[in-house]
């Protein structure tokens, strides 16, 4: 057995190029959000720069709009995890604890949903929302949000709960508890893992969706962080890069902060998830 | 009486999310259906029933045929390179080493930025004078000019399949790497006794032990990276000269830049069907192949 | 009835004062104005002009969109597919024909009362008028010209060139200086085949001959795209033009890089904010056998949906007051559109306004035709594989020109 230490430098060395092309653009957005203007376009380009702006930072928060952006893309993603687990947990325990006609081809509309790109639907998403009022309404994305992100959550949390033990389940209806309170008291509590996971994919895909939300959202107050940023460097005359790349720097370290606090929980969610 | 409410009771818990699934997902396709046999005004408007002409011209068209050759090559490349990386790289995160919790971070780190602006990123990188990454090459030595990486349809379109591999890495190690840590020591154990090399127990033990997980995330990339606009549309809006344009960057040109409402949307279609056709037969292939190691969900069923 | 959730969106947002809350007073005509940006002023420039017109006016609200240019057509497709169309726009003159012929665009001569059409400049009120209705009116305007870094000119020892010949002996001598490059040419995405009008016009083509078929299998189109590709192909560009958007050619000019760009009023405050020092010089573009400049402006259409024309016109007029326009022209750096500020001393007397407006008289307007996007990307394409020499210009604008006969139906 090679000792740990030996391990740890061979395996550093192979991870090492991955890792720097990873760190790689992160490493572009910040030297870039920091750097005075005069200095994004000098020619040969460098990493250094001559002062630190942070400047930048609080500039583009005016500019930009960042604030209400960013409160828009908290909502949305937060109410669409809602709605998406609110929805599949019921359906994926009855996928994974009973048996009922129309199981099989329920599992194959699910798969199917998957298969259509958002942008593909965007023509017939944008009646049906006119139909329903609600454009230019947050809630249109939530509710898409969470119709998109049904099918991956209901197929993690059933295959979670497949390896949740029935008995404990059946000892409480023994003892006269409803299947109901037996759900939320003894069974719940066992799915915490799956459910921070599945919350996780769902916050993080909704936060990061670019293409329902610049097609639903109409005024510029309603712009999730994506489109704003976005908007910054769509067909403007000029585009203020470090403003772009401050704004990208800012939207994504929360993201990065919280998912590195969470991922344990999302490796193990999806170990015991196991389809063993 | 009863029976009938009990058989009641699993169908209301799925209805709210049928329901809602149907309504915004499901009504969409068939309106969708429905359009790509019409003929449509630029805005949309029904004009009349057209039969399969929308089709025929979407198969009569050059672009269509080239951007779905290059549909292929893009996901094939995609999901293939990063099975080909994950791999390794969840069976090394599985493992136990120093600074392990570090690396995991920094390889999911990816996710956490919108693909749009990954991509903004990266353009802004790639920059042929201003770019950073052209600076690091020349200043590294590996490169004494600077390359202009997106001028050409060949370097563009293999710069934006590397980019597409690295976004993709993040969500199938999770996967993989879920795989992994439920596996079974005892097998490895017994392996180890038996003498077995580190490559045997990978193909014996640790590769069909995977295999499901290997399929997910198989399925589950394939429909994503098939799908993906962002990255080829922010660095290359599919040129220079329909070069790197794939299907889904194609459909959107169509649409919201021509006007042709009815062609798109029956491209967006036979897009359903080709992924439709991939999924059901890569499903049946594979349970095909797995009916020994048993179905999960009947299992629990009984 | 109240949506549970939309309630507490409007709550959250008010109580932190994002939304500048509007108390709903009896019988209000809302207006929507969907509004391209420019740039970051575009936006608020506009908020502006909608709170003084509700000042006067507090029966009517104007509600303002502000959308990126790249998504403006996308936005607006959908907004027509989906039923919710705002009230007046600001679209692309070029989108103007498919908007008319589709009956998206409500003819507005009913409303044009003669003395208000007489503030505009004839030249960029045409561009509007589809079969003699007036569909729309100018909103933005810009003409293009020859832009050239003096330093450069001096260090080469080359002169301002006034014809393509004399550009081309120039560029030699540039091109001979380290690290510069000397002409830049635009070769990938929006307006790339603009920088090819620029000098098919010169040669003496067009866009569509008088019989309505694609220029560009031409004799005009073909000498232009040689000599493109010719300058490509003897390193007087910059090296893979396709890799270069207008703003990458226009940095370049910036950095005092290039020497001759082809450009529009919009750069030169950009050039008085970042480049101080650059010593430049706007200049009609080279002649070849014609003299040409491309003349683009944007639209204000209203929609024929909609339920507030009165309120929306009152509007309209009141924000093409001078004081407004003037704000809005000087702000982005547009040429203006009305006859009052254009004779105010700062777009008569600056040397660069000046500069650029001088080439009205003989401007090109990209025809009023339908499918210009369509046609635009066949043109764009074809620039493409022949500045990548992967077609030869004349094979690629044979091609190209049967393509778009094809699109037009002819």
């Amino acid at each position: 057995m090679t000792s740990k230490l030996t391990r740890s430098l061979i395996y550093w060395a192979i991870l090492s190029p991955l890792v720097v092309v990873i760190l790689f653009p992160f490493g572009v957005m910040f030297v870039t959000a920091v750097r005075p203007r005069e200095e994004l376009f000098v020619y040969p380009p460098t990493w250094g720069f001559t002062e630190f702006r942070w400047e930048n930072f609080s500039e583009m928060w005016v500019k930009t709009n960042f604030g209400g952006a960013l409160l828009n893309s908290l909502y949305v993603s937060i109410a669409a995890t809602a709605v998406a687990l609110l929805l599949s947990i019921p359906a994926a325990y009855a996928m994974s604890r009973y048996r009922f006609a129309g199981k099989g081809a329920y599992r194959t509309f699910l798969l199917m949903t998957q298969m259509m790109s958002p942008i593909v639907l965007v023509l017939g998403l944008f009646r049906l929302m006119m139909a329903l009022g609600l454009v230019n309404d947050l809630n249109s994305l939530v509710l898409t949000y969470a119709a998109f992100n049904m099918a991956f959550t209901i197929w993690m949390l059933q295959s979670y709960f497949n390896s949740i033990p029935r008995d404990l389940e059946e000892a409480a209806w023994m003892d006269g508890a409803s299947h109901l309170t037996s759900l939320v008291r003894i069974f719940l509590p066992l799915a915490v893992p799956a459910v921070v996971v599945t919350a996780i994919f769902t916050f993080i895909n909704s936060w990061n969706e670019f293409v329902l939300a610049l097609t639903m959202m109409r005024s510029s107050e309603d712009f999730t962080l994506p489109v704003q940023i976005y908007a910054q460097v769509a067909g403007r005359y000029q585009v203020e890069w470090h403003h772009v790349m401050a704004a990208t720097v800012l939207a994504t370290v929360p993201v990065a902060i919280v998912f590195s606090w969470l991922q344990r929980y999302l490796i193990r969610g999806m170990a015991l998830g196991a389809v063993k | 009486m009863a029976n009938r409410i009990q058989k009641a009771v699993p169908l209301m818990m799925i209805l709210p999310g049928l329901l809602l699934a149907i309504t915004i997902i499901g009504y969409p396709i068939i309106d969708l259906a429905w359009t790509s046999m019409q003929d449509v005004s630029r805005f949309g408007k029904l004009t009349g029933f057209n039969g399969g002409a929308n089709y025929a011209e979407v198969f009569a068209d050059p672009l269509f045929w080239g951007s779905l050759w290059r549909t292929g090559i893009w996901t094939v490349a995609v999901v293939g390179g990063t099975l080909v990386i994950s791999m390794p790289v969840a069976m090394i995160l599985n493992d136990d080493f120093y600074g392990r919790g570090l690396a995991r971070v920094i390889i999911m780190l990816p996710w956490a930025i919108s693909l749009t602006m990954t991509a903004v990123v990266w353009r802004w990188a790639l920059n042929g004078r201003a770019g950073l990454l052209n600076a690091t090459l020349m200043n590294a030595g590996i490169i004494d000019q600077p390359i202009e990486w997106l001028a050409t349809a060949n370097t563009a379109f293999v710069v934006e399949i590397l980019v597409g591999i690295l976004v993709s890495i993040p969500f199938t190690t999770t996967i993989l790497l879920g795989g992994l840590s439920s596996m079974p020591q005892d097998a490895y154990e017994a392996a180890v006794v038996d003498g077995a090399s580190g490559w045997d127990q990978f193909r014996h033990i640790t590769l069909p032990l995977m295999k499901p997980f290997i399929n997910i995330a198989i399925v589950l990339n394939v429909i994503y990276v098939f799908n993906s606009l962002p990255i080829i549309w922010v660095m290359t809006e599919g040129g220079p000269a329909n070069g790197t344009d794939i299907l889904v960057t194609y459909l959107y040109k169509l649409a919201f830049r021509f006007g042709q409402l009815g062609k798109a949307a029956a491209i967006s279609l036979v897009m359903f069907l080709v992924l439709l056709a991939f999924t059901m037969l890569y499903v049946a292939l594979v349970s095909r192949n797995d009916r020994d190691d048993a179905a999960p969900e009947e299992e629990v069923d009984a | 009835m109240t949506h549970p959730f939309r309630t507490s969106t409007a709550t959250l947002a008010l109580s932190l004062g994002i939304l500048g809350f509007v108390p709903a007073a009896l019988a209000e005509t809302v207006v929507d104005f969907t509004v391209a940006e420019y740039s970051s002023k575009t936006g608020p420039y506009f908020q502006e002009v909608a709170n003084a017109f509700q000042a006067e006016n507090p029966d009517i609200r104007i509600n303002i969109e502000v959308v990126p240019w790249d998504t403006l057509l996308q936005r607006l497709t959908t907004d027509v597919a989906g039923g919710s169309a705002p009230d007046i726009s600001i679209i692309g003159t070029r989108w103007l024909l498919d908007f008319a012929s589709q009956g998206v665009a409500e003819p507005i001569d009913g409303y044009l009362t003669p003395e208000f059409k007489d503030t505009f400049i004839d030249t960029f009120m045409a561009p509007g008028v589809i079969d003699g209705k007036t569909m729309g009116l100018p909103v933005a305007a810009s003409a293009r010209a020859m832009m050239i870094n003096m330093d450069l000119y001096d260090q080469a020892g080359a002169t301002p060139p006034t014809t393509w010949d004399e550009l081309y002996e120039a560029s030699k001598k540039i091109a001979a200086l380290p690290e510069t490059f000397a002409f830049g040419l635009q070769g990938k995405e929006i307006e790339t085949d603009a920088y090819f009008y620029y000098a098919l016009w010169t040669h003496g083509g067009d866009i569509l001959k008088p019989d309505g078929t694609s220029g560009l299998d031409s004799p005009e189109a073909l000498e232009a795209a040689t000599l493109y590709k010719k300058m490509i192909d003897e390193g007087l560009t910059q090296p893979s033009p396709t890799n270069y958007t207008r703003e990458d050619v226009f940095n370049l000019f910036k950095q005092g890089k290039v020497g001759t760009i082809f450009t529009f009023p919009m750069l030169i405050p950009q050039i008085k904010a970042e480049a101080p020092n650059l010593k430049y010089r706007i200049m009609p573009f080279p002649e070849g056998k014609a003299k040409a400049t491309y003349g683009v402006t944007d639209t204000l259409m209203m929609f024929a949906d909609s339920d507030a024309k009165e309120a929306a016109w009152k509007f309209i007029e009141f924000a093409y007051k001078d004081e407004w326009r003037e704000k809005f022209d000087m702000g982005e750096g547009f040429l203006p559109v009305t006859k009052n500020v254009a004779a105010l001393p700062h777009f008569t007397e600056d040397p660069d306004v000046a500069g650029f407006a001088a080439g009205l008289p003989y401007a090109k307007f990209a025809p009023t035709i339908a499918n210009w996007e369509e046609i635009a990307d066949v043109t764009v394409r074809t620039l493409q594989r022949i500045y990548l020499g992967q077609v030869s210009p004349e094979e690629g604008l044979k091609a190209a020109a049967a393509e778009i006969n094809k699109i037009r139906g002819l």
